[in-house]
């Protein structure tokens, strides 16, 4: 055993921490008051080949792995959610897709742009009635010679807005149903057919773009199937995997930065003539929300390293819904320990409390809500003691 | 041309606690970044290479037990990095110059030797002038930005009200004050493979023993370090309370006593 | 024991649930997306006495009892959170000030333009550096003949930007004093406004005084009282803020339900699910439990109980219920919960910012271990 990150990952972090600090976190209150994309931020991020962490560097990517990816989003997430979600969104899911079931010309022609920031992706699952039941998804796909016709929509997608390159889900044949009736497509958003409907004005990430697609006769070449026909569903829930296990390090550096605020303030606030640290009820809301940020990062690095070591099988699935649903919970209850210990200043948004306790909220709901979360553990759980389990 | 750029590193200033009372330094996190004054001089190596083709080596301002910020100016652009051994750790100012003089002789030279003015922590600016003076080179100190052309360099540096631009020919030492030029960031792909030692990148980190260079002799530390003392803690503040007047009253005399007579 | 409305209290509560639903909430986005209350919805709730809610008819108030009054603001905050609040601060804070403390001048001259909404009342206590520890109030009251003199800051001075009298604590030779400050009164201007979480529509304002000068006349209450009063007027916005964290509870609970039965997921509505079912149950359950500590609350005050250390209860206990019902229910809504265009995403940051106007939960906690180990002869420090 050995807990130690080493010397590359070290230097990784340090070099986003100061990139998170003096690029990031400047911008996070104007992001979100504004209600823009940081685009500067992601062509610099791109720039120093962050967008590519853990991407091959023969695909342009940094190769540093899932560890180095957890550290990105980890030092994001400390200082702006709505940047760690453009991240997210566009290395965790979007591009994930094509790293993780792209052949070989697919990855030189979308994956190198992705992974070097010259192009952004975005992850076409949700619709309005399929979110986390992705059996329900309408979108179809119907095969025309060499192409296929994609007629349908998303919604609620990440990066959806300005992405260059979407990863969409659409049936392929409906009497198969989500095992083998569902295929993934790599959708660049230039083509004719491809619209974004509408942008979400949402509680927080307001930094973000959440949009509505909708395709009409979108024609794609049968080239850019993802992985084989029918199996879109697999390689979906393989990237979204990843992207859980990611999120809950992005929820990991927000509950950090909440801790850090917390007892910035319980050490700088005098009431009743000692300062709020004093207080034991402080010291215990410190101490127990302490505690699961320690754990919560173990859990974070520890299933990290089994992707690093190749160890993505049923217990990663797992291990990665608990990363989400433990990660933004404990994200969650850091920050609102953060608020009430400040007080007025918590609460107004002159401050950037007020943006993380917006901003928070959303880790609980999206990439699988944490109901969804739970049904994934415990449908683990069950099946290895022989029960299929029923949502 | 070659610019040997020469740097340290420092205790990452957001992992301690000063305790004045206590006389003791607490070191939540032991992390070490570069001398930021030595980052400016990396960075103005680097502008001058990518504003005409220079060679830019990297050499540490003092011994240290691993190659770190060799491995960062690798990682940030420079060409090759020596990373010396054998010698006193953190040895003193006077030392590193015989050793780093021999270090550049055996590069085969240099046209410029750019380091920062002073270091963060221990606030030493000898290194350049000692170079210099060892090698009998002009030296510009406390420069904000730096350029060369047609064998000459230029330098630009805070003279009392203004700001005065100075031109030495080279080769010379010029030192960078810390904050005077925005560093740009590591490559990542880079930083990855140096640190993992794959890649062209891990054949341009080069060990030299400091045995090699000089005399043993000329290894032993001039000035010994005996223990850290603190400035004395900051007076507290004084709210003054009452009318404008006579907060403004208040506050004057409260100057006027501190004024210098 | 009875737990039942009177036919009176069972009417008005249905003539404000009616108000809520046709005047406020079609309203209710759009005016906390603008971050004002609009003038027209203001002069809606004076016509229907609102404003006047508890103070007596001789005032031309609506002498609404104390359970009815709760009721009202219940159910404005089902709707909007933010004019409750303003109506609570204005009642509870400032015109029930006057009402208990107040001579008969004074009384005469400043009850019944509250009553009719013509003179918003602002409550003007808290400091940068004095919240909840009264006792470190840097305002100062210096006596000038006839005059009083005022110099400090107040921030969160709820109702500020439109309040037409301030009542204002300072500390005076003789301990904490109130003063009751028109707003053309020299000296005091009202500045920056906090832009907030939750509750964008009521106005949190910092007020100056830069040697504010009123007669002595407008003293409430003998020097010294500010205390009492302060604390009495706390007390009475407990219960008030309590009533609007019950308004946003059960307005939760009626979303999300509504939203269970219609949402599906995994082929059938999500109402069926256990887990939203559990988490509709305990919503519903706290709520509850919630309604019937404010409402008893408010019918100790219409029994002239001392009800000091039931209003801490209560509040503490809202504040509490408030934000986990609202975190609950978002969650039901799952992404439509986090979107601005419905109204989960708002009552959600409303409920939170309750915890932390009107002193903050570990505040009313403290009163209330106070009280409990009284009663064991000890004493507690906050």
């Amino acid at each position: 055993m050995d807990f130690t990150f080493s010397p590359e990952h070290q230097a990784l972090r340090r070099l986003v921490r100061e990139f998170a600090e003096n690029e990031v976190a400047p911008l996070a209150a104007e992001i979100d008051r504004k209600h823009q994309i940081p685009f500067e931020t992601l062509r610099k991020l791109g720039e120093i080949g962050l967008l590519g962490v853990c991407f091959p560097q023969e695909y342009g990517g940094m190769g540093a792995g899932e560890t180095g990816y957890c550290i990105l989003m980890e030092e994001l997430g400390r200082v702006c959610t709505s940047t760690a979600t453009n991240v997210g969104a566009h290395i965790g899911i979007g591009a994930m897709a094509i790293h993780l079931d792209g052949n070989p010309e697919q990855k030189r022609k979308y994956l190198t742009p992705l992974a070097r920031g010259e192009k952004i992706a975005a992850f076409g699952l949700t619709e309005s009635n399929a979110g986390s039941d992705a059996a329900n998804i309408r979108t179809r796909a119907v095969r025309e010679g060499d192409s296929w016709i994609l007629d349908g929509g998303k919604v609620y997608i990440t990066n959806g807005g300005f992405a260059d390159i979407v990863t969409v889900m659409a049936v392929t044949d409906p009497a198969l149903g989500a095992r083998g009736g569902v295929t993934a497509f790599i959708v660049e958003a230039s083509w004719p057919g491809f619209k974004v409907a509408r942008e979400e004005d949402k509680m927080g990430i307001r930094g973000t773009s959440t949009a509505e697609l909708v395709f009409e006769e979108l024609r794609v070449p049968h080239e850019n199937v993802l992985g084989k026909v029918g199996e879109g569903f697999v390689t979906f829930m393989k990237s979204l995997d990843m992207g859980r296990l990611t999120l809950g390090a992005a929820c990991l550096g927000g509950a950090q930065a909440a801790l850090e605020m917390a007892v910035y303030w319980a050490k700088t606030r005098r009431q009743f003539g000692v300062e709020l640290a004093h207080k034991q009820s402080v010291q215990w809301a410190i101490a127990n929300i302490a505690t699961e940020i320690e754990a919560l990062r173990s859990l974070v690095y520890r299933v990290a390293w089994m992707v690093d070591t190749g160890q993505t099988g049923q217990e990663f699935t797992q291990l990665a819904a608990m990363c989400k649903m433990y990660g933004s919970e404990v994200a969650s209850r850091a920050i609102d320990l953060a608020l009430q210990i400040y007080g007025g200043l918590g609460v107004t948004r002159d401050f950037h409390i007020e943006r993380a306790f917006r901003d928070a909220r959303i880790a609980e709901i999206f990439e699988g809500t944490n109901e969804i979360q739970r049904i994934v553990i415990a449908s683990n759980i069950f099946r290895e003691y022989g029960v299929r389990i029923r949502p | 041309m070659r610019i040997a750029v020469v740097l340290g590193r420092v205790l990452d200033p957001r992992g301690i606690v000063v305790n004045r009372r206590a006389g003791r330094i607490f070191i939540n996190r032991e992390e070490y970044i570069l001398q930021p004054a030595d980052r400016c001089a990396l960075e103005a190596a680097l502008r001058i290479k990518d504003a005409a083709s220079a060679e830019v080596v990297a050499l540490p301002r003092t011994f240290l037990p691993d190659d770190d910020v060799l491995c960062q100016a690798l990682a940030t652009g420079a060409d090759r990095a020596i990373y010396l051994t054998g010698g006193p750790l953190g040895a003193d100012e006077a030392l590193m110059a015989r050793v780093l003089v021999a270090a550049i002789a055996k590069l085969g030279g240099a046209d410029l030797i750019l380091t920062g003015a002073t270091t963060m922590d221990t606030g030493q600016s000898q290194l350049g002038p000692r170079l210099a003076e060892a090698l009998n080179w002009p030296q510009v100190l406390n420069a904000w930005a730096v350029e060369t052309a047609d064998g000459a360099a230029r330098a630009v540096v805070n003279a009392g009200a203004g700001y005065v631009q100075v031109e030495v020919d080279l080769p010379a030492v010029i030192t960078l004050l810390p904050g005077a030029l925005k560093p740009r960031y590591p490559r990542g792909t880079q930083l990855i493979n140096i640190y993992r030692g794959v890649g062209e990148i891990a054949q341009a980190l080069e060990q030299w023993p400091a045995a090699d260079l000089v005399e043993e002799a000329a290894l032993t530390p001039v000035v010994e370090r005996r223990g850290q003392d603190f400035p004395p803690e900051r007076e507290r503040g004084v709210r003054l309370t009452g009318s404008p007047e006579e907060v403004a009253r208040a506050a004057a005399e409260a100057l006027r006593k501190r004024l210098p007579r | 024991m009875d737990f039942a409305l009177s036919e009176e209290q069972r009417m008005f509560r249905d003539m404000f649930r009616n108000f809520a639903a046709k005047e406020l909430a079609p309203r209710a986005d759009e005016i906390d997306h603008a971050e004002t209350m609009p003038p027209e919805i203001v002069r809606k709730a004076v016509d229907q006495g609102f404003f006047g809610a508890t103070l007596p008819e001789d005032c031309y108030g609506a002498a609404l009892d104390h359970v009815s009054y709760v009721l009202l603001l219940e159910n404005l905050a089902t709707a909007c959170a933010s004019l409750a609040v303003s109506v609570a601060a204005h009642v509870s804070l400032v015109a029930m000030s006057i009402l208990e403390f107040g001579t008969d001048a004074q009384k005469e001259e400043w009850l019944p333009p509250m009553a009719a909404g013509e003179v918003i009342g602002a409550f003007a206590l808290t400091e940068p550096d004095a919240g909840t520890d009264t006792r470190v109030l840097e305002t100062r009251a210096r006596y000038d003949g006839d005059e009083v003199i005022l110099d400090g800051v107040k921030t969160w001075v709820t109702n500020g930007e439109q309040a037409g009298l301030f009542l204002v604590f300072a500390r005076g030779p003789q301990g904490m004093d109130a003063y009751l400050v028109p707003r053309d009164a020299p000296g005091l201007t009202v500045g920056y406004r906090e832009p907030t979480l939750g509750l964008r529509s009521a106005y949190f304002n910092t007020v100056y005084l830069e040697g504010c000068r009123v007669p002595q006349a407008n003293r409430l209450g003998a020097p010294g009282d500010g205390e009492k009063i302060a604390r009495r007027a706390e007390d009475r916005m407990s219960i008030a803020l309590a009533a609007i964290g019950l308004g946003l509870a059960e307005s939760s609970v009626d979303v999300a339900a509504q939203y269970a039965t219609e949402r599906v997921q995994f082929g059938v509505p999500i109402g069926q699910k256990q887990a939203i079912q559990n988490y509709i149950a305990n919503a519903h359950a706290e709520t509850e439990a919630l309604r019937y500590l404010v409402y008893r609350a408010a019918w100790l005050v219409d029994q002239g109980e001392n009800f000091s250390v039931d209003a801490s209860l209560v509040k503490t206990f809202a504040a509490r219920m408030a934000r986990s019902v609202t975190n609950w229910m978002l969650q039901v809504l799952g992404g439509y919960g986090f979107m601005e265009d419905y109204p989960m995403a708002r009552k959600y940051r409303d409920a939170r910012v309750l915890g932390i106007i009107g002193g903050p939960t570990e505040w009313h906690t403290f009163r209330v271990a106070q009280a409990i180990f009284a009663a064991k002869d000890m004493a507690i420090a906050p």
